[in-house]
């Protein structure tokens, strides 16, 4: 597995590389190893915080805390830090061995759950960005359009609305009417029992989730899209363009969008990466098996094992936004150079 | 002249304080209590189990499926050796079965004792092992025979046979895989001969002392600390090397206290110090000598043929005890109505090897430690009992279908039960999604809470299951720590403030309006708590019982008396009086001034800690600091005291280190040993490790009388808490086995009254206060039906192998379509 990861990274690195070429790939080689930096200090942190903290030991009536503490013994939890440190590193890197959970899926290795886990988080949320960045590109541009219309009014005045409730708010209304109410859904998602994950019906079933994790992406996208087209369609830019003879269609789609996704594309990169983050709250009202939980779970029962291999697995992520987001910019305007001392 | 009186001044806070931080409690008399000894044999169990409706065969071709719900699967482990939860042992009730049944009797009244693995109740064979396994001539009920049920199979249609107990059971004590319920075969009631030993061949095994440490040093015994008593264990030395759990007291290795900054005092200690600087005799710990300091012992090597388990022939087993089993009757079967069979081929297959640094290793004896995925999910998992499992996915689903193998579908001894072909159990953790799901027919149940009530109270298809629980306020009396808060909250260290916030509460509106069923708790054991295992009579209706409480609150009978008798009185009984919470609360007003914890002026604020900030708690917590306030009005507290409500996930374990003032508590389980209840929860010190959430009630300085047949009989409440929990050793019970002989010896009545003597004296001392008693109301779908709607003990309303049904799953889908569903 830790080999399988190397060689996908060394093949994503090259890939990058022979695609920027130049000083890009250096740029972009650069930023990779300081993530494993940063990727290895943040670990060495959690690591030894997380080890700072006492073994939770359950106290109940004829229990015999002793054989907890007796099993926490063969797994090595009472040896020095600097020796779990060691061992923590080794199990990893040689086995991909993020350990068994304790408190946490007791006695199921780690690494296994996650990933069992990681495809219903990413297949709802999936589905609501790419329902959501249509239509809100689609609504932005419109209100962009007819800024200070009625037409922008009521967009602006809906987005406002979805942007400040909470989703889990539109979950239980979404619920309500379209599940209980009407009964065109079921109330939470299938099983894989019944349908594969990826199947027509499945998708059916995550629908009122998808809905309710769209409406706030919806809202963000139209809200930023209004926002950068409004400001770009002011420019003399777009009026040199419209003199140059292009209508206002062209300019608007070769000009104007280009610019304005200066803003929107990493907003939009920012919210796939939300999508491995998960919901917790809408993950629970839907009974989705997913991540959204894991992480809270880890921390409030003091699971080591899963805590350590969630917080490699979402810094991994952060990082590699990072880096993705930075790209993104020099890629759709290049314009704007990386790497670049002046 | 002005440095004497200063001098005098200084001295005469510092005796102030000296005698306010070491809080001495008033001696408490009980009253007395005339004993009877216990009858011989103890009882006879009911063994006719109700029929089940004969007209609902589960051999008929409709099909039912009961659709339930859980909230998680987080932790769930359905290993028979290793599962901890309800959850999980949900999930082993519908696969695997017990020798004994504890099932309906036949007029649904109570509980009746079922063989299942088992073909017969157990055997006393004790004379046939004298000078075996520890057996000494005379003694009886410590060796058992169980004639194995010959019809059992496993899923597969392999036969059960004792060969699967004794492998089972070896594996249960396997040494390198330290299975989490290994302790239930040596740390309850239920103590196999040398299966402690088996379990830590050859590894030091630490006792708590039973003796001072000074007196076992001085007669050549090492004494070991706990080195969680100053929170190092782990804590690296100078070299690096961790601190063990237990480091010999007069070791001076030095190891690092992470908790206190290098350079200050004690960022460096040893055993050796902490032991002289605060458990020593003199020392301002010693009293908790007896819970954290140790002797040790090398557990013999033992071989498998020295453990209490043993195969006679192919079905038939013999259990040798350590400990006779009191009131076998009903305790045998009782402890034996869980298994601990597993299936060798997959347990094998499926074992997992682990070196010591965490890698993995080939073979068992490579290992350091070993641990099995057996019971993990579908292919894991093998099925005994009635239902095997069919599906499972992590926190989604898990289903069941009949295991057509199993034997009570021939045995003709199960007819007209088990009329569920299917269980499916889904994971829906939001409460919300649950009740929809139950309104639109996807469920046959959901337990409901305190806001569904006001549409559900009413409804036909409401039940109540009474818990074991009880949930109280738990103060902490400790003045150092309540000083160290800094906020005011050491006036809780004035017995009358507590007992006025306990006259405050109005527990039948409390439990009435904050919960979804509980009811007003007066007692700290509720109504569960059976004390006659064969007549399945209450602990809470016993007179003892109800006296204890008629007395603490103040309630009187009989001539002259308010009530005409004692069940008036009790039931009269609603321990809210706001007219003497005031008078109580004038009287800790002036002895807070007078012992130095108030100034009269400064405003108090308690520290409340709950677990979560959701509606309920805020409305609990508002009525507290409202109705303390109430209590305040007219009495120089009034405007000074009021209660700050602060989020703690983790609130046990700040009371457990006196950072709390105040916590909800609740305690609960074991509800077929009450006896055992007060010294296991309530006075064994949080301090020492136990389970005791009032921080600074020390329970071994309580001095208890009770009359006792005429004679007066004192010892401190945590020797009769431990005298009545069963206990004989002498550092337990102090000379009270001496004057009164043993507890066990004593008939129900009597135990009874010993037992609401040792309550009503914590309760005296209102360092907690009972508040409710916890029920769960739930619904039950319009096509589900109950064997029995009256909660019967350890059945409940009788299970899946009890329920029937009004509709099949198809005429159920058109009766939900058809728009019927109401409740």
């Amino acid at each position: 597995m830790t080999a399988i990861i190397v060689i996908s990274a060394l093949v994503v690195v090259l890939a990058l590389c022979a695609f920027f070429g130049g000083s890009r790939s250096k740029y972009v080689v650069k930023r990779i190893l300081l993530m494993f930096l940063t990727l290895f200090v943040i670990m060495t942190i959690c690591f030894i915080l997380i080890k700072l903290l006492p073994l939770p030991l359950v106290k109940s009536i004829n229990k015999d805390v002793e054989l907890q503490k007796a099993k926490y013994a063969q797994r090595g939890y009472y040896k020095p830090i600097m020796v779990q440190y060691f061992n923590f590193w080794k199990n990893v890197i040689t086995e991909w061995n993020w350990g068994m959970g304790e408190q946490l899926y007791t006695d199921r290795a780690v690494w296994p759950v996650m990933m069992q886990k990681l495809p219903y988080t990413i297949l709802v949320n999936l589905y609501s960005i790419l329902i959501a960045i249509p239509i809100g590109l689609a609504f932005g541009i419109y209100a962009a359009l007819k800024k200070n219309k009625w037409q922008d009014n009521v967009i602006s005045t809906t987005v406002m609305i979805f942007t400040s409730v909470p989703s889990y708010v539109y979950a239980f209304l979404v619920q309500l009417f379209l599940c209980v109410k009407l009964r065109w859904f079921d109330l939470t998602i299938k099983s894989l029992d019944e349908t594969p994950l990826f199947s027509w019906q499945m998708f059916v079933s995550m629908i009122p989730a998808v809905i309710s994790l769209g409406f706030g992406v919806t809202a963000r996208l139209t809200r930023y899209t209004r926002a950068e087209l409004s400001e770009v369609l002011t420019g003399d830019y777009m009026l040199l363009a419209r003199t140059k003879g292009l209508t206002k269609a062209q300019a608007i789609s070769r000009h104007a969008m280009r610019n304005s996704m200066v803003v929107i594309l990493p907003m939009i990169i920012g919210e796939f990466i939300g999508i491995i983050g998960g919901s917790l709250i809408i993950e629970r009202i839907f009974g989705i098996p997913g991540l959204g939980n894991v992480f809270v779970d880890a921390i409030s029962v003091k699971d080591y094992n899963f805590f350590m291999a969630e917080t490699f697995f979402y810094t991994v992520i952060g990082l590699a936004s990072g880096i993705l987001t930075d790209i993104s910019y020099g890629f759709i305007d290049p314009r704007i150079r990386m790497g670049s001392r002046k | 002249m002005k440095k004497i009186l200063a001098l005098a001044l200084a001295l005469c806070m510092i005796a102030g304080l000296v005698s306010a931080a070491a809080e001495t409690y008033a001696p408490f008399n009980a009253g007395s209590i005339t004993t009877a000894p216990k009858a011989a044999g103890g009882g006879e169990v009911d063994t006719v189990r109700y029929a089940g409706d004969e007209t609902r065969d589960y051999r008929d071709e409709k099909e039912y499926t009961y659709h339930d719900y859980i909230a998680a699967t987080t932790t769930m482990d359905w290993n028979p050796h290793t599962w901890e939860t309800s959850d999980d042992s949900s999930v082993l009730d519908m696969m695997t079965m017990g020798f004994y049944g504890i099932t309906l009797n036949a007029d649904k009244s109570g509980y009746a004792i079922t063989c299942e693995m088992a073909a017969e109740l157990p055997v006393d064979v004790t004379a046939e092992y004298v000078g075996r396994f520890g057996v000494e001539e005379g003694e009886t009920a410590k060796a058992w025979r169980i004639a194995l049920n010959q019809d059992a199979t496993w899923e597969n249609g392999e036969k059960i046979t004792a060969d699967d107990y004794i492998y089972s059971m070896q594996q249960q004590l396997n040494p390198k895989m330290k299975n989490r319920r290994a302790d239930s075969y040596y740390a309850g009631d239920l103590i196999i001969v040398n299966a402690k030993n088996y379990l830590y061949a050859g590894e030091t095994a630490y006792s708590l002392v039973e003796d001072t440490a000074e007196n076992l040093v001085a007669a050549g015994t090492d004494v070991y600390l706990d080195m969680n008593f100053w929170g190092i264990a782990g804590a690296p030395d100078a070299d690096g090397n961790a601190a063990p759990t237990y480091v010999n007291i007069n070791d001076e290795t030095l190891y690092r206290d992470e908790a206190v900054e290098e350079g200050n005092d004690e960022d460096w200690v040893s055993a050796k110090y902490i032991f002289d600087n605060y458990l020593a005799e003199g020392a301002p710990y010693n009293a908790y000598q007896a819970s954290y300091l140790y002797t040790a012992a090398i557990a013999p090597e033992t071989a498998w043929e020295d453990v209490g388990l043993l195969k006679i022939d192919d079905y038939t087993i013999d259990l040798v005890l350590e400990k006779a089993m009191e009131e076998p009757a009903f305790y045998m079967p009782y402890h034996l109505s869980s298994n601990w069979l597993v299936y060798k081929p997959m347990y094998e297959e499926l074992k997992v090897f682990t070196a010591a640094d965490g890698t993995e290793v080939a073979t068992e004896e490579e290992a350091a430690s070993v641990t099995s995925k057996y019971m993990k999910d579908v292919e894991t998992s093998i099925s005994y009992g009635p239902y095997k499992i069919t599906y499972f996915e992590l926190d989604k689903q898990i289903s069941y279908e009949r295991n057509p193998e199993w034997y009570g579908y021939r045995d003709d001894k199960h007819y007209g039960m088990y009329q569920t072909d299917k269980v499916t159990v889904s994971v829906i953790s939001q409460h919300e999604t649950q009740m929809k799901s139950f309104e639109v027919g996807d469920l046959d149940g959901v337990a409901l809470q305190s806001a569904d009530m006001a549409t559900y109270a009413s409804s036909p298809y409401i039940y109540y299951t009474p818990q074991s629980y009880t949930t109280k306020v738990s103060f902490n009396t400790d003045l150092e720590k309540l000083r160290e808060h800094g906020t005011g909250s050491e006036i809780l260290t004035i017995k009358e403030f507590r007992e006025a916030f306990a006259l405050c509460i109005d527990r039948e509106h409390f439990a009435t309006a904050y919960t979804s069923a509980g009811t007003a708790g007066f007692g700290m054991l509720n109504y569960q708590y059976v004390y006659n295992p064969f007549t399945g009579e209450a602990y809470r209706d016993s007179e003892g019982a109800k006296n204890a409480l008629v007395n603490l609150y103040g309630l009187t009978y009989g001539e002259g008396g308010e009530y005409a008798d004692l069940d008036e009185a009790y039931d009269a009984m609603t321990g809210y009086d706001l007219e003497l919470a005031r008078e109580k609360m004038a009287v800790a007003a002036e002895k807070a001034v007078a012992e130095g914890v108030w100034d009269g002026e400064s405003e108090l604020t308690i520290d409340f800690r709950v677990y979560q900030n959701d509606t309920i708690y805020v409305q609990m917590f508002t009525y507290f600091d409202d109705q303390l306030k109430a209590a305040c009005e007219g009495t120089p507290l009034e405007g000074k005291v009021s209660l700050t409500m602060t989020v703690d996930a983790d609130y046990y374990n700040t009371m457990y280190s006196g950072a709390a003032d105040v916590i909800f508590t609740t305690w609960g389980g074991a509800a077929m040993s009450p006896f055992t209840m007060l010294n296991q929860c309530y006075t064994d010190d949080a301090m020492g490790g136990g389970n005791q959430m009032e921080y600074g009630f020390h329970t071994e300085e309580v001095m208890m009388t009770i009359n006792v047949d005429g004679k007066d009989v004192t010892d401190n409440l945590q020797n009769w808490t431990n005298w009545v929990g069963g206990a004989t050793d002498a550092a337990l019970v102090g000379k009270l086995e001496e004057q009164i002989g043993k507890f066990n010896d004593y008939d129900y009545a009597t135990k009874c009254a010993f037992l609401a003597a040792c309550e009503y004296c914590f309760l005296n001392y209102y360092t907690t206060t009972p508040v409710y008693y916890r029920n769960v109301a739930a619904l039950h779908s319009q096509r589900v039906e109950f064997a029995t709607y009256q909660y019967v003990m350890n059945v409940g309303f009788g299970g899946y192998a009890f329920n029937t049904y009004t509709m099949d799953d198809a005429e159920w889908a058109d009766f939900i379509a058809a728009g019927n569903l109401q409740y």
